[in-house]
């Protein structure tokens, strides 16, 4: 995949962002920019806009004005497809795996590859390559699956949350957006899903930044290098990890230090 | 029991972590789910030794021909139904569709010939097929509710067009009436329509892009759309195929009969309904295969044949048939807990 690049520009330079239903503002002129390799928590109480934030980078939720730059390219998103196809990735809270179907038929979902040929032009899946590379991608991940071909419904909650983030790590691309990925979990299998987010970036030879959302500021904090908080839809703090303290953060999220 | 634990899987339950075990549960669930097919086969197999026993016309070349001729039409519209109810839908009004199709077809073959009235019957299978699409993708209108509608208005629709009358069509025997000799015995066309179109669905369904995208649009239509997959597009093609199986079953019915009655295809929506839920799909989406629906059409129709040729009241027919369905929906319900179950934790 190649993109459009100008040289010495953030991976991603968010501007002025806003989301407002009627008099509501979800999002209220937010601006800040994000470098490769970096990952970022994203903090907020419940209703701070971080969710609507993330949905405005995934292009599932049309922002009502602010501008949002890859690589000082700007983009406008008006469907997930269109943010995807600009190698932004995201892992939403619910999921979004079809039980019914193993790993590999999950990774390529919406993405199936077809056979060359006349059959391709006939819409035959290419089941094999899929699988090929599916496997390929899951033995470089440090979590381990039994079974390939076991269905994502005989798996256990972690499971399927490692196989969502293996599924956006697999596709790649610039920005990975992970919406409360450790919410529905038991404190083993969030220390896990944890472990393997951190072992994708640092394995990663490409050029990629991550936002995860949080409400656990645990979770966020044994991850990120840079903390973002929100409160009611504006960006009040952005602070290096190395710079401030669980406190500070704590008083930023609830507003304490105002 | 058996048979709803394979069509559904079975989860290990939450917060496990990864264990060996998956592998042996994914086994497990796969060897039953073979079970649940050989079920069905099971059940047809030995509806055919009974009646073998207790009938000395059952199975004979002819009789066996007859049950493949019944179970024709409900098979080909059963395949696009079970294409439907994979991707959560269902189109109840394809028993009045085909009687409009007829109706239409008999008309227009009686007043500008058979060519004419081979398009027309085509043209009206597809106007009813994009009255649903339309609905149900642009007005998001539930499937059920639309085709309910379409199924009442059609049948006077039908009724309007032949003027309440049955209407004969002269001459045209081919769909219906004509057969091959295969081995020495003559396997009707209708026959040959009915496994060409199995086939095509199978194809569809289970190697094709298309048929993949199908299947996670009913399991979860959420994911599907995230994941970019066109629903409104792909269901749509669903609608469509499925004005195309009602087109072929209305000729193949009025070459067979050699006329159109107000009540031509009158309840073969839920004779359709019945084989492809007897066949595995799940109303909730996600499970089905044409060949479960396929083994689940022969088992209604070696059914209703059996007990014709025992001289049982034709009333246990009906009653036979709501047990396999209600046998069905009840197995298919309790998969469906169990999974529910598993997801709450």
């Amino acid at each position: 995949m190649s993109y459009v690049t100008v040289p010495g520009a953030p991976l991603l330079d968010i501007r002025g962002l806003s989301k407002h239903y009627g008099t509501i503002r979800a999002l209220d002129d937010v601006s800040f920019t994000l470098d490769r390799d970096e990952i970022v928590g994203l903090l907020g109480d419940n209703g701070a806009g971080k969710s609507t934030l993330v949905k405005c980078l995934a292009g599932a939720v049309i922002p009502t004005a602010g501008e949002v730059y890859l690589h000082g390219d700007r983009k406008v998103f008006s469907t997930p497809a269109e943010a995807r196809d600009e190698g932004i990735e995201t892992v939403y809270q619910q999921l979004a795996l079809v039980d019914i179907f193993d790993i590999p038929a999950n990774f390529y979902l919406g993405r199936e590859v077809v056979r060359s040929g006349w059959r391709g032009k006939l819409g035959i899946l290419n089941r094999r390559l899929m699988r090929k590379r599916a496997r390929a991608a899951v033995e470089a991940l440090p979590a381990r699956f039994p079974n390939l071909d076991a269905e994502i419904e005989t798996m256990s909650g972690g499971q399927r949350q490692v196989v969502a983030i293996s599924r956006a790590g697999f596709w790649g691309g610039r920005l990975l957006l992970l919406d409360e990925p450790t919410a529905a979990l038991g404190v083993k299998e969030a220390a896990a899903v944890l472990e393997m987010i951190g072992a994708m970036v640092s394995s990663s030879d490409t050029d990629m930044a991550m936002i995860v959302i949080s409400h656990n500021m645990e979770h966020v904090w044994s991850i990120c290098t840079r903390l973002l908080i929100l409160r009611q839809g504006r960006l009040v703090a952005d602070l290096p990890k190395s710079e401030t303290t669980r406190q500070e953060v704590v008083a930023h999220i609830t507003g304490a230090t105002a | 029991m058996a048979k709803a634990r394979s069509d559904r899987g079975r989860g290990d339950g939450d917060g496990i972590p990864a264990t060996p075990a998956g592998g042996v549960m994914s086994k497990l669930t796969s060897r039953v789910r073979f079970t649940a097919m050989q079920a069905r086969v099971g059940v047809l197999i030995l509806l055919c030794v009974f009646f073998t026993i207790r009938s000395p016309f059952f199975f004979t070349s002819t009789n066996l021909v007859n049950v493949l001729v019944n179970g024709a039409v409900i098979g080909i519209i059963g395949s696009a139904m079970t294409l439907l109810l994979v991707a959560r839908q269902v189109d109840v009004s394809v028993g009045s569709a085909i009687g409009f199709a007829g109706a239409v077809f008999a008309v227009f073959a009686r007043d500008y010939g058979m060519a004419w009235g081979v398009v027309a019957a085509i043209a009206a299978a597809m106007a009813i097929a994009g009255i649903n699409a339309v609905a149900i993708i642009k007005f998001r209108v539930n499937s059920i509710l639309t085709t309910l509608a379409t199924l009442v208005a059609f049948r006077g629709a039908s009724k309007l067009v032949m003027d309440g009358r049955a209407v004969r069509v002269e001459g045209f025997r081919f769909l219906g009436r004509t057969r091959f000799e295969v081995w020495g015995i003559e396997i009707p066309v209708a026959v040959i329509v009915l496994l060409l179109v199995v086939a095509i669905f199978y194809v569809v369904m289970r190697l094709t892009k298309y048929g993949q995208q199908m299947y996670a649009i009913g399991a979860n239509p959420q994911a599907a759309r995230l994941a970019g997959i066109p629903l409104e597009r792909q269901v749509g093609i669903a609608f469509v195929l499925t004005g195309a199986t009602v087109a072929l079953a209305a000729m193949i019915v009025v070459s067979q009969v050699g006329a159109v009655s107000p009540t031509t295809g009158e309840r073969m929506e839920f004779l359709a309904l019945t084989g492809v839920i007897v066949g595995g799909a799940s109303l909730y989406g996600g499970r089905g295969s044409v060949i479960g629906t396929l083994v689940a059409i022969l088992i209604l129709a070696v059914l209703d044949n059996g007990l014709v040729l025992l001289q049982v009241q034709s009333f246990w027919q009906e009653v036979s048939r709501g047990v396999l369905l209600l046998g069905a929906v009840v197995f298919d319900q309790l998969g469906r807990r169990e999974a529910e179950v598993r997801m709450d934790v």
